[in-house]
Parts: C-alpha cells; structure tokens; sequence
C-alpha cells in the first residue's frame, strides 16, 4: 500500500460541503432556539417548515441533527487528509456510511416538506443538495481506492 | 493541499459572520416579550384611552360584551373556539350585541402570553386578528409547549392571512407593547383575577361580571340585564306620564 499519492479530491470536496453544510445547519438552529431574526427566506415557506412538528425529533431540532452529521461528516473527512488517514478505507466507508444516512434523513425531510407540510424552506432545500453532493464525493471515493487497490 | 485549506478556512470565515451576523441582529431586534413601562396608567383616563380593546359587531349596538383573555390560557381557548360562536350568532351578527376583547396576559404563569398578545394586535394591524386569534387557540397545545414560538406565531399569521413580513417585522419588535401592557393594567384596576372573564354592560351602564363563561349563562345574564333595562325605562315612562294621566 503506498501513502504517496494525490491529495483525495472526493475528500476535499466533502470537507468543504461538510463546512458549508455546518454553517446552514447553525443557522437554522439559531433561528429555532429564537436566537435570530425571522429566517432570510427569499424562496418558500421557511417559517411553516421551521414551525412544523416535523421540525424536531422529540425535543431535538432536526437542524441540531444537521449540524451533528455535518460535523461527523467533516471530521472524518479532514482525518482523511491527514497522511495517517490518505490511504485508509476506513475512512472512506464511514463518509460512505455517514452520507447514505444524511441522504436518507434529508430524502424523508424534502418529501416531509412536499407532501405532508406542503411548504418549502430553502435552506433545508440547500442542506439537501449539499447531502447529495456529499453522497455523490463519498461514493466516488469508495470506487477511487476499490480502483486502486484492484490495481 | 494549502489551496485546498485556504478555501475551506474562506467558508468557515463567512460561515461564522453570516450566522453570528445573524444572531447578532437577531438580538438587537428581540420580541417584547414582557410587560413595558407606560407613563400615565395611574391616572384612570390615560388607562382607559390606552388600554383599547378589540371590537367585533356593530360599534352602536346597546350591550357590550367583554372578555379578557390569555393566549395560554386552555379556558380562553374553550371560551373562544365553543362558547363565542354561539355569541356571535345569536347577539353580535344581529346587532344587539358587541364584543370587545382585550388583553390580560398572566406573564408569571404563562411565558408566551404576552408575546401572543403582541401577535393578535400585529395581526389586528392587517385586518386579521378574529382569523389570527381562532388559529393560535386551535393549535394552542402545540405552541405552550415550544422553546421558541414567534415562527410559530408567523405561521399563524400567515394562515390567518396577513402579510408575512409585515407580520414578522411587527412581531420582532416592541408594536403594541404599550396597549397591552395598559390591557392588562385595566384589568388589575379592576380587581379581575382569572382568565376568561366576561363582563357584560348595557348602554354607559356599569358592567357586571359574570362568574361563569359558559353560553347558558351569558344568555342568561344578558336577558336579565335587557330585562332589567325594559323595566327601568318602563317606570321612567310611567313617571313621566303620571302627571298628565
């Protein structure tokens, strides 16, 4: 197994969404503890979203949930740069596994959000394309090293 | 690799200035959402042209019916939602009755009280309290139990129909502070204890309060009052006629 490599994009990539993710996620939590103004909210209904009972699990905010995964995600992600963590699998299948369950939990809150509030909020709609693009770099990721160690 | 770093730590850097922005501006425009100080509620004619309540029905219509009430209050909710309706149908859409609402938010049992009570008279600014107020009763066990309610609130608005914005920009800010803190004021002034309370009165007749709030005694207590009034002007037109009879 050789450790001298190019820097991972996929890595790279996830790392950045992860950070952008965090920030949407902070955001939407302030605005639900009532830290913030009314949420900025130029497309859709993001009160209606925010207000909805679907807007928490249990006594935790689903943004709360947000920001969790989107640290796992860039923890992992930023080990995954470090030359101990370059060539590790490892690594790879847990930002394959961390995404798949961001995917689906942002899968079930956008059908929430079409079917069931009727309301869009644009910020979960980012946060979700955001999961996606994640899903997409994490799933790269996993084809790159099964590439190369079948090499 | 240090590409890759800088542009993460641009993220990061506009990440924290848009959130702390946000809170940051969040806070400097926070909700009242506690009583405010008035000048003047000492001297009765201040307080009664300040604490103005809510009218629904014809202005002119001979008895009042007032209520005052707490958005947190589950007796409120049943008041507004069952008994009402009933008031409405049978005195207000008819014209023999007014009803007046006003404010008497019990902000040491029920946080959120006063906020709703800012939140009726924001959406009353749009021409939408009546809708606003049966929203915010009908989903009431939803909202008392929230860490944070004001998107709630602006939900309900919306439902109601008024304009989000204007709504929020109210909401978010100390609007109508004032009056309901005079609200409540006149209900102290007047020794009123509980929520609901319904006040009746006939003409510039003194008003009597009612012990109970279901319909069946609101009924009663307005026949009686009418009553009382026929009665009154009866004796009056048999005084007046007396002489020349």
């Amino acid at each position: 197994m050789s450790t001298s490599q190019a820097p991972p994009l996929n890595r790279m990539v996830i790392a950045i969404l992860s950070m952008a993710g965090l920030f949407v996620a902070l955001y939407l939590l302030a605005s639900k503890l009532g830290l913030t103004g009314p949420l900025i909210c130029g497309i859709g209904e993001c009160a209606t979203v925010q207000a909805s009972r679907w807007s928490t699990v249990g006594p935790v905010p689903v943004s709360a949930l947000g920001a969790g995964g989107y640290i796992a995600l860039l923890a992992v992600s930023l080990f995954g740069l470090q030359p101990a963590g370059l060539a590790s699998r490892t690594v790879s299948a847990l930002l394959l596994g961390l995404s798949a369950v961001a995917l689906a939990f942002s899968a079930w809150l956008t059908f929430l959000e079409a079917f069931v509030i009727r309301a869009w909020c644009q910020w979960c709609v980012i946060s979700a394309i955001l999961v996606a693009i994640i899903f997409v770099a994490a799933l790269a990721e996993v084809r790159r090293l099964r590439g190369r160690s079948e090499a | 690799m240090t590409k890759f770093y800088w542009i993460l730590a641009v993220v990061a850097v506009a990440g924290i200035a848009a959130v702390g922005y946000s809170v940051g501006s969040g806070t400097m425009g926070k909700a009242a959402t506690e009583p405010v100080e008035v000048e003047g509620l000492d001297q009765m004619e201040t307080l009664v042209s300040m604490a103005q309540g809510i009218t629904k029905g014809d202005p002119d219509a001979p008895i009042t019916i007032a209520e005052f009430s707490d958005y947190q209050c589950p007796g409120c909710g049943a008041f507004v939602l069952t008994v009402k309706p009933q008031i409405e149908l049978n005195y207000i859409q008819n014209g023999k009755a007014k009803f007046v609402y006003y404010d008497f938010p019990l902000i040491s049992i029920h946080p959120y009280s006063f906020l709703a009570a800012r939140a009726g008279r924001c959406a009353n600014d749009q021409g939408k309290f009546w809708e606003f107020q049966n929203i915010i009763y009908r989903n009431q066990s939803t909202w008392v139990t929230k860490t944070s309610v004001e998107g709630d609130f602006v939900d309900y608005a919306v439902q109601a129909g008024a304009e989000k914005k204007t709504f929020e920009a109210c909401l978010k800010s100390d609007a109508h502070a004032d009056v309901v803190s005079a609200n409540l004021r006149l209900a102290e002034e007047l020794g009123i204890e509980g929520t609901p309370t319904v006040m009746i009165s006939m003409g510039r007749g003194m008003a009597r309060r009612l012990m109970s709030f279901d319909y069946a005694s609101i009924r009663d207590a307005i026949e009686t009052l009418v009553a009382e009034s026929r009665a009154a002007s009866g004796a009056q037109t048999d005084t007046t006629t007396a002489p020349g009879s």
